[in-house]
């Protein structure tokens, strides 16, 4: 005859094995979604130290004077590299309050209209390494005004360029 | 036939609870993992500083010599390379004060304000 003793013990040990395996599931699936999220967070902060360089770099000194990034874009041609924006950009964002340097890379752009074709065309600016295919870059933005001679223009007047920065960890 | 032992149930019940309090615990600290995520895009996903930018630029450029010209460069540059549409009226004197109405659309995100000079 089948022995009945014991019964309460079973079930109560299929409820706490139940009970074990839906917590291990929820723990394990969570920390799955969190790496995900992660990244993200890392990817922001960086995006607002470029954001925050490229808005230092142009706030002028004065009302008479012109900011450093509208004289660097207004003083080099199409074409041409302009260290001055590199030595000031890469202290910016890789200045720390310890010694010692951060490891933000960059490559900076800006885009400007052809008035002529209403095209947009971009004109490199500076760049502390080349952008590889594996790196993970992030692009910080801003508008400049700037008097400079573009493309379909033949005189220098008033423009809006947007300063392109895309920047890595390496 | 042998007698069901009900001896320790307060025990087993007081284990029950431990236990359930258990698998709650673990739901919130599933959710606030979710919650943490959820934020994080949304907040990456707000232009807020394309926005601000996008919004000084309009009105720093309120006095140049040549507003149709900077029009066309903040709107067509901010859709090719923002993916925004950008629309905004030229400056107009109402009561001693210059108002701009903007308009800002990057298909996620949609910006609207009545600019007013102190």
């Amino acid at each position: 005859m089948v022995n009945t003793d014991g019964q309460l013990y079973t079930i109560e040990g299929f409820a706490a094995a139940l009970i074990m395996i839906a917590t291990a599931y929820l723990v394990i699936n969570a920390t799955s979604v969190y790496t995900a999220g992660d990244t993200h967070i890392s990817d922001m902060q960086l995006e607002a130290i470029g954001t925050d360089a490229l808005k230092v770099m142009d706030t002028n000194e004065s009302h008479l004077s012109k900011s450093p990034l509208r004289d660097i874009i207004e003083g080099t041609p199409i074409g041409a590299e302009n260290a001055t924006f590199g030595a000031s950009f890469w202290y910016l964002i890789n200045n720390r309050t310890q010694s010692g340097l951060d490891h933000i890379q960059y490559s900076a752009s800006y885009s400007y209209r052809n008035t002529t074709d209403n095209s947009v065309n971009s004109a490199f600016i500076n760049a502390s390494r080349n952008l590889s295919v594996g790196e993970h870059a992030v692009r910080a933005t801003k508008w400049v005004v700037v008097n400079k001679q573009l493309p379909g223009n033949i005189t220098a007047q008033d423009r809006a360029v947007l300063v392109e920065v895309l920047m890595w960890r390496d | 036939m042998a007698r069901l032992n009900d001896d320790a149930q307060w025990i087993i019940l007081m284990g029950f609870l431990v236990s359930f309090s258990f698998f709650f615990l673990a739901m919130v600290i599933n959710q606030s993992t979710v919650v943490g995520q959820t934020t994080a895009e949304s907040v990456i996903e707000f232009p807020k500083n394309d926005i601000r930018d996008v919004r000084g630029v309009i009105i720093s450029s309120m006095n140049v010599t040549n507003p149709g010209v900077v029009r066309g460069d903040i709107t067509v540059i901010s859709l090719s390379r923002k993916n925004a549409v950008i629309s905004y009226t030229s400056p107009q004197i109402k009561d001693n004060h210059t108002v701009i109405n903007m308009h800002y659309n990057n298909g996620v995100t949609e910006f609207n304000e009545n600019w007013t000079s102190l």
